[in-house]
């Protein structure tokens, strides 16, 4: 069964002869712990549809469904509780609250689950050991460099186990190296954590790195590629609850 | 964005054109069209802000005129200027000689003091009139209680009178005559009013039979009887008397007459009294209509000088002898206004300065909306000269548009006041200027910082020393700015408190004290909040509510941010300041009042009614709603001898247990020293029965009238010694200190030996006297001084009416009276509009600069509300996290604001001498305006629960999809 499945969505901007469409007649189906890449040009629509997908936005037409539950049909509540307990994601600019600390800003997310304070502290601690800032936990946003920055971002979408992790350009503002590392590290969360992940990007290391890439054009789907014998390589075989704490 | 800039001072080169920036149009309107809202925020401020200060200047001059003629009107004939001068001795060969053309003197006296009186005076002084009054003659028919005065008046014109009954009063003989002394009365014809006839009865050709104050016969005849052919000239002002019966200008239970006297009779009148029993003279009175503020310190000094080159009492000579209280009028008037001057300048400093500061927060959110649009335009080549024409163009006509229309309306505003200087040109522009400038030059300057700072080069350094030395250098500067503000707040402070509000001395800097110590405080709290807000978002984070840790984590965030804090809490400090001026005014005028009259009514009784004293004030206790009567003789400048020096000070004589009583019955301070003195205790039962509660009310009057033979026997302290006689107890209040308790006092009498006292404890203040001494009435009769009451308080609602039924010859001065009149005198009125107005409109200025401030943080606010609502956060708890965000900024003005404004009204309202306007003897205690604190408070707690969702409704409209890629909403 599809974890994610998408069909016949459409969305357009504007209307008359000015009318912008970003999306027509989109439909693909994701398996439960893949790592899909979105790729596609500018102004392709790729951030349309993962607005759609995530609940950010609704389509004119077609439907979502996310483990099981269709987005589409979902009123404002219904969706905060879908991001609250299924969907995550990544924001190009991080999307931290600068006057917390790295810990709390990947606690939020459980202060929102009302997970009981131990159990979010550890959690917390297993989340920032994953990404590799388990030294860093009481730093703010601002003391810290953009790849980190990124690192407690990815922390805090897994920290409520969502089933789907939505990233749109999450390399974005970083230098090649960097963006690398961060890429390495969805790649090892998703095979860790069984999270499947939709990433929109342009960069063709992630692309080497998903198990599936899609194309999008003019608001179509161009063309859906299959896994890659590279991506058994990727980095982070272990689960989250499975890493060892840092040295 | 066709510019190009040239470096500074460099010359153009020959034969080519100098090419001015010229503003990109479209980029000019399209800004302006997508900013409409902060720049019509900017205009109403600028125009709300411009009308009141260019009308309250004005207002305030024209106030200012209208307090110096109302002053006038009111000291009524104490601001006379009166000249009498002796007549020519008129010793003959064998007694008095009759001089036939005294009415010629009269007139002489007139014209010479016209020629003295100097151009100043001259022209805000009505035509005089001269003229000459007799003594009050008892009219001895038996009937009633009637006395008799004759008067002669004279004007250039008048005053005419039309004689309907026999005629004018002739000489008794023509020509020079002496008058032998022994010979009898010397007859005086006299013409009567027709209301003075009917009265007493008397036709043409009768006599009138009148005795003077020892018994002496006079012989006055009835010529005729006239109707005035203009009772309301001014002439018979000095006179009223002559037209209509006096009731009680001479004693309880009498009524004053008038008699006529001609040119021809009065030389016989003259005859008829000792030479210099009516003396000639002219009477001034000031027009009040002409008189200004302008010309009060001129007059005043022209009536000093006039007063202090004229004759002494004591010469024996027709010299004229000058005497006015207008000089003391218009100088008090004078320092009223100068302290109202003071005291409208703080207000307008006050609103001036949160204006500013609003207008500084609009320009800041301006900056913020077209940061984007300014970085691009920069980047695509347009140069800081182009862009800051624009900026400037733009706020150049907003703001002087809003100013234009804001001294329109100010104009409008003071032409339809009442009494308005129709040659108003815009005197209070000066006080608009602050305001206009900021309008103007704020936004233009943040632009073109912000697009500088867009492009320029330079960049954070990478390395962490050299970015902490820019972070210490960002503090020192900071530090040093907020040291400054503290500096001149402290010498504005000092000023004041060592200076005041002096007139003619520059009150700019005393006057700003307020405002500088508010923004001092303001400055601290700024230094406070990012501690108080990390403390809480320390708790928050330990509780188990998400919500509460996104405010506070919010309120951290943008809690560091000076011009909101330093706005709101200015405006309602400002605002709490302002309604504590307006309700200490109102309380000091209420307070005021009860000094001043001591009492629900004081009756300040002539000089010959004290006899009837007693009788006056039984009959007042008597009457129905009347608590309290109590008589006693109040002395002002009496004299004081201590052991170090001579002091005049009020000394007021009462029976000291109906005096207590009476204190009691008022909201004037307890005087408890009261108790120390003799006679403090009620009389015993039985010693004398008290009408309507009031025991000591009849006994008060009989104790202090009718002296000996009220003597209540020996007391406490005041039983002669022998040989000496013992000291009398007395309190004393001294301004000065020169009056103690414990010290030793005599009392200095002309009609006997001193009468020693000696003082036992603080005497209460009485009428607003800075030097007091309280004795017991009988007391001080004891030791052989018996006083005649001079003065009635009484208490009750019924006190009033039943003082100005009383029949007595008296000034009744209602308490409730005073206060309308002080309440309704154009500086008071004034000052109390203008603060509230000031309140109001620092108030709505507050709410501005909250609203602009949320305006300003919104985007960040909503940018990080729309990232927790990708985490989970549901639309409905996006409110509650953006009013725990604007709630510390809200809580600290509806706190820490009114706090401040109280603070600095303790401390500043005793230097603005609001005591001037109030009428009280002290400076008043600031009266905290609880009502208006609350308000002020929970307006701004209101705004808090108002923006948040009016934000948030907003915001729902913009697609949170946005967020993902760029991170703006």
């Amino acid at each position: 069964m599809s974890l994610l499945r998408v069909r016949g969505v459409t969305r357009t901007f504007g209307a008359g002869p000015a009318a912008v469409h970003a999306l027509t007649d989109v439909s693909f189906d994701v398996e439960p712990g893949t790592m899909v890449a979105l790729v596609g040009r500018s102004g392709s629509g790729k951030t349309t549809l993962l607005n759609v997908i995530g609940g950010l936005d609704r389509p004119d037409a077609g439907t979502v469904h996310v483990d099981g539950t269709e987005v589409t049909a979902l009123d404002e509540d219904g969706l905060s509780m879908l991001r609250r307990e299924k969907v995550a994601y990544v924001f190009q600019t991080f999307g931290l609250i600068p006057v917390l600390s790295a810990a709390e800003n990947v606690g939020a997310p459980l202060r929102l689950a009302r997970t009981p304070a131990a159990e979010r502290e550890r959690r917390v601690a297993l989340l920032l050991d994953l990404v590799g800032l388990g030294d860093h936990a009481g730093q703010r946003p601002g003391e810290l460099s953009g790849g980190q920055q990124q690192r407690v971002a990815i922390a805090r979408a897994l920290a409520a186990s969502p089933r789907l992790l939505i990233a749109d350009e999450p390399t974005g503002q970083l230098d090649a190296e960097t963006g690398r590392s961060v890429m390495a590290l969805l790649r090892g969360v998703v095979e860790s954590e069984g999270v499947t992940a939709l990433i929109s990007t342009h960069d063709p290391v992630m692309m080497a790195l998903a198990d599936r890439v899609i194309r999008i054009s003019d608001g179509r789907v161009e063309d859906q590629d299959a896994p890659r014998a590279e991506q058994q390589n990727a980095p982070g075989a272990r689960s989250v609850e499975e890493r060892d704490p840092p040295c | 964005m066709s510019s190009r800039s040239r470096p500074a001072g460099a010359a153009p080169r020959a034969g080519r054109r100098v090419r001015f920036p010229v503003p990109h149009w479209p980029s000019v309107a399209g800004r302006a069209r997508a900013d409409a809202g902060p720049l019509l925020l900017t205009a109403v401020v600028v125009a709300i802000v411009a009308a009141l200060t260019a009308a309250v200047p004005v207002l305030l001059r024209s106030t200012a005129d209208d307090a110096v003629r109302d002053a006038v009107r009111r000291a009524g004939t104490a601001a006379d200027v009166t000249v009498t001068a002796r007549w020519e001795p008129d010793d003959g060969e064998i007694g008095r000689k009759r001089f036939p053309r005294l009415a010629e003197d009269v007139t002489a006296l007139r014209d010479r003091a016209l020629d003295e009186l100097g151009g100043d005076l001259r022209r805000v002084l009505l035509p005089p009139v001269a003229g000459a009054l007799s003594p009050s003659l008892k009219v001895t028919d038996g009937s009633v209680l009637r006395t008799l005065r004759l008067g002669y008046l004279s004007t250039a014109g008048g005053p005419a009178v039309t004689w309907t009954a026999g005629g004018a009063p002739g000489a008794t003989v023509e020509g020079s005559v002496d008058v032998p002394p022994a010979g009898p009365p010397w007859q005086v014809s006299i013409g009567l009013s027709e209301t003075a006839a009917d009265v007493l009865g008397f036709r043409p050709g009768d006599r009138i039979p009148a005795a003077d104050e020892n018994g002496n016969d006079k012989n006055v005849v009835v010529s005729g009887i006239f109707r005035p052919t203009d009772p309301a000239d001014p002439a018979w002002r000095q006179a009223p008397w002559l037209l209509e019966p006096a009731p009680g200008a001479d004693g309880f239970g009498t009524t004053r007459f008038g008699g006529l006297l001609s040119d021809a009779s009065l030389p016989d009148a003259r005859l008829a009294f000792a030479p210099d029993a009516m003396p000639r003279t002219v009477w001034f009175s000031p027009d009040p209509d002409v008189l200004t503020w302008d010309t009060a310190e001129r007059i005043t000094a022209t009536a000093v000088s006039l007063k202090a080159t004229s004759a002494s009492s004591s010469t024996f000579d027709t010299t004229s002898s000058w005497n006015t209280q207008l000089d003391a009028v218009l100088r008090d008037v004078r320092e009223q206004i100068a302290a109202a001057s003071a005291q409208a300048a703080v207000l307008l400093i006050a609103v001036l300065t949160v204006a500013v500061l609003v207008l500084l927060l609009a320009a800041e959110l301006l900056v913020r909306r077209r940061a984007a649009t300014l970085t691009v335009a920069r980047q695509r080549g347009a140069g800081l000269p182009a862009l800051a024409g624009e900026l400037l163009l733009e706020s150049l006509t907003v703001t002087l548009v809003a100013a234009a229309a804001g001294v329109a309306l100010a104009r409008t505003v003071v032409a339809s006041a009442p009494g308005a200087s129709p040659g108003w040109a815009g005197g209070g522009l000066g006080w608009t200027a602050p305001v206009v400038l900021t309008g103007i030059a704020a936004a233009p300057v943040l632009g073109v910082l912000a697009a500088a700072r867009a492009t320029r080069d330079r960049r954070v350094p990478a390395n962490r020393s050299a970015r902490t030395r820019l972070r210490r250098t960002a503090q020192l500067r900071r530090l040093a700015a907020e040291g400054a503000v503290v500096l001149v707040a402290a010498g504005a402070f000092t000023a004041l408190h060592q200076r005041g509000v002096e007139p003619g001395a520059a009150v700019a800097l005393p006057a700003a004290a307020p405002t500088l110590g508010l923004l001092a405080g303001a400055l601290l709290l700024l230094r406070l909040l990012p501690l108080g807000t990390g403390l809480v978002l320390r708790r928050a984070l330990r509780s188990r509510r998400p919500l509460a840790v996104f405010g506070a984590a919010r309120a951290a965030e943008s809690g560091g941010r000076a011009l909101p804090l330093l706005t709101v809490v200015a405006a309602a400090g400002l605002s709490v300041f302002a309604g504590t001026v307006a309700a200490t005014v109102e309380t000091g005028l209420r307070d005021g009042a009860w000094r001043s009259t001591g009492a629900d009514v004081r009756l300040d009784l002539a000089e010959s009614a004290g006899a009837s004293a007693a009788e006056a004030t039984a009959a007042i206790a008597g009457q129905p709603g009347v608590r309290h009567a109590v008589a006693g003789r109040v002395v002002d400048a009496a004299r004081i001898v201590t052991e170090e020096v001579t002091v005049a000070p009020r000394l007021v004589v009462v029976d000291v247990a109906a005096f207590r009583a009476l204190l009691a019955d008022t909201p004037l301070p307890d005087a408890p020293a009261l108790a120390a003195l003799p006679g403090s205790s009620p009389a015993p039962p039985g010693s004398s029965p008290a009408p309507l509660g009031t025991g000591s009310t009849a006994e008060t009057g009989q104790t202090a009238g009718s002296g000996p033979t009220s003597q209540a026997g020996p007391t406490a302290g005041t039983e002669p010694a022998r040989g000496r006689p013992e000291a009398v107890p007395v309190l004393v209040l001294s301004g000065d200190g020169s009056l103690r308790p414990g010290m030793s006092l005599r009392l200095l009498r002309d009609e006997g030996a001193a009468v020693p006292l000696t003082a036992v404890g603080t005497a209460p203040a009485i009428g607003g006297a800075p030097d007091v001494v309280l004795v017991d009435a009988s007391a001080l009769a004891a030791a052989g001084a018996p006083a005649e009451p001079n003065t009635i308080w009484a208490t009750g609602p019924g006190a009033a009416r039943a003082a100005a039924n009383s029949g007595i010859g008296a000034d009744v001065v209602p308490r409730t009276g005073v206060l309308r009149e002080r309440r309704d005198a154009p500086l008071v009125t004034g000052l109390r509009v203008l603060a509230w107005a000031s309140a109001a409109v620092m108030l709505a200025l507050g709410l501005a600069g909250f609203a602009l401030s949320a305006a300003a943080s919104a985007p960040e606010r909503w940018q990080t509300l729309t990232r927790l609502r990708t985490i989970g956060l549901r639309p409905r708890d996006t409110r509650t996290v953006a009013a725990a965000e604007l709630l510390p900024l809200a809580a600290v003005a509806a706190v820490a604001g009114p706090a401040l404004g109280v603070l600095l009204a303790g401390v500043t309202l005793g230097p603005l001498a609001l005591r001037l306007l109030t009428g009280q003897s002290a400076d008043p205690l600031p009266a905290l305006p609880w009502l208006t604190a609350a308000g002020v408070a929970g307006v701004f707690l209101l705004s808090t629960l108002v923006v948040a969702p009016l934000e948030s409704a907003v915001r729902r409209r913009q697609r949170l999809s946005e967020v993902l890629r760029v991170g703006t909403p």
